[in-house]
């Protein structure tokens, strides 16, 4: 599973962090998301899928 | 457009703080996206199913400025979201750098960190009421002016650097601000916030400090494009929305929980396991107020069959989207365990709620400790005898509960 991040769409509502905050993390200096993790093992794909789900912005996009 | 007398009045009449108005389930079906007259009394579009809801907040051809709004369709006689706000020419440059300077401070990690302190809030709180509980005649004690209301006003005079001692004055001013029922007081109530803001931010001034008023003043003072009355009303709002909010949505979550016992069982049963699923059920079903969210079109737009032009007023109904069958399966029915995780309760898009984390951290903390210190809570009045708030943000203005002490 590759995971990727879009900075210019994310608003930095940290809806990933609390989804998967294994993956996911808010920058300190202006809050928009920190991908700890770009080939997340296949047992946090439930959470991995769920966070791009939830992104309200569509920021995550998820490839198997 | 059609004629008035074809118009839907809102606010469309409720059963009680729980339920919806039946209708809304005919719409959703049948005009998802329909022409209304709004409570001020002009035209509005009331956009119902969870589809068009979620499309709207994420595309960027809606606002919450008014290419004219000395024109623009006015939605309710309170001064908080009754009209636009923010300049039609400049509105997303404005937004993104309010979001890039508000964003750190209420990170997903930050508020986590504040738990541990929350949680010792809460458990104060609760000692309190013990002790009041254990010297009252009747055992009956007031959980919203005990519990629902003192912590997120702790929270957020602690996160902006408001002194706690001014929530009498600050909230007696957000509840006429939001107040639909008194008219222009409303507006002056809004006016006096202003200037209990401005009276804070020059008193603050000198000796800034480690709070989000105090970063939006440096922020302010360094960038010549940055109004001063554009920071004041950010000020205000933060305040207002930091406790109106997430007060109204405890009381709201506490009442699903207690109106049926076996709710409030299974929360009992394992409130750290059970307490996040809970909370984003609270999320999804609780309704506070009775409209939505304000947005006008920055131009001409067709959208379900529906032609919308530049200026038009939308009402966003997160409460009905929220209930939409086509996406929650029984969606009157408060289940934490639905397969469906998401819901629209902070929004979606640009505008996504900036104090999601904040709430999200509080309310966990409140229904987890009410769960674990008082497992014999029960409601000591029907539903239908409460006071209800009428404010735009709805709610519940007392919340008598009883339990047996061990």
């Amino acid at each position: 599973m590759r995971v990727e991040v879009d900075l210019e769409k994310c608003v930095g509502a940290g809806q990933c962090v609390l989804a998967a905050d294994d993956v996911f993390d808010q920058r300190e200096e202006d809050g928009l998301v920190d991908l700890l993790d770009a080939s997340p093992p296949e047992a946090r794909s439930a959470d991995v899928r769920h966070a791009a789900a939830v992104c309200p912005a569509a920021a995550i996009l998820v490839r198997d | 457009m059609s004629t008035a007398t074809e118009r839907l009045q809102l606010p469309l009449p409720r059963p009680n703080v729980l339920e919806l108005a039946p209708l809304y389930e005919v719409l959703r079906r049948e005009a998802p996206i329909t022409p209304v007259t709004t409570p001020a009394g002009d035209p509005a579009w009331l956009v119902t199913r969870h589809e068009e809801v979620r499309l709207l907040l994420g595309d960027k051809r809606f606002g919450r400025s008014h290419p004219e709004p000395e024109r623009a369709s006015r939605i309710t006689t309170a001064a908080v979201q009754d009209g636009p706000t923010g300049e039609y020419e400049t509105e997303e440059a404005d937004h993104a750098r309010m979001r890039r300077l508000l964003t750190p401070a209420f990170s997903a990690k930050r508020m986590r960190m504040l738990a541990d302190h929350m949680d010792g809030l809460v458990q104060g709180y609760l000692d309190r009421l013990v002790a009041e509980h254990d010297a009252s005649p009747d055992g009956v004690v007031d959980l919203h002016s005990g519990l629902a209301y003192p912590l997120p006003v702790a929270m957020i005079c602690l996160l902006l650097g408001v002194p706690e001692s001014d929530h009498e004055l600050f909230g007696r001013l957000s509840e006429r601000m939001a107040n639909t029922t008194i008219g222009e007081e409303a507006h002056q109530a809004r006016e006096e916030f202003f200037r209990y803001m401005i009276g804070l931010v020059e008193t603050k001034r000198p000796q800034l400090g480690e709070d989000v008023i105090s970063d939006l003043i440096r922020a302010q003072s360094e960038d010549a494009s940055y109004d001063y009355a554009e920071m004041v009303r950010l000020c205000v709002g933060l305040l207002f929305a930091g406790h109106e909010t997430t007060v109204n949505r405890i009381g709201l979550g506490l009442l699903f929980l207690l109106t049926e016992r076996s709710r409030w069982e299974a929360l009992v049963a394992d409130p750290d396991g059970r307490v996040d699923a809970v909370v984003e059920e609270i999320m999804r079903l609780g309704a506070p107020g009775d409209l939505g969210l304000l947005r006008y079109a920055r131009e001409d737009v067709s959208i379900a069959g529906v032609d919308i032009r530049r200026g038009d007023a939308l009402v966003l109904s997160i409460n009905a989207a929220n209930r939409d069958a086509e996406v929650y399966s029984d969606p009157e029915a408060f289940n934490p365990d639905r397969p469906e995780r998401t819901h629209l309760g902070f929004g979606h898009g640009a505008h996504f709620c900036i104090g999601a984390s904040l709430a999200r951290t509080e309310l966990r903390v409140v229904f987890a400790a009410l769960a674990h210190r008082l497992p014999g809570l029960r409601l000591a009045k029907d539903l239908d005898q409460l006071r209800v708030r009428t404010t735009l943000t709805g709610g519940v203005a007392e919340l008598p509960v009883t339990w047996r002490s061990r």
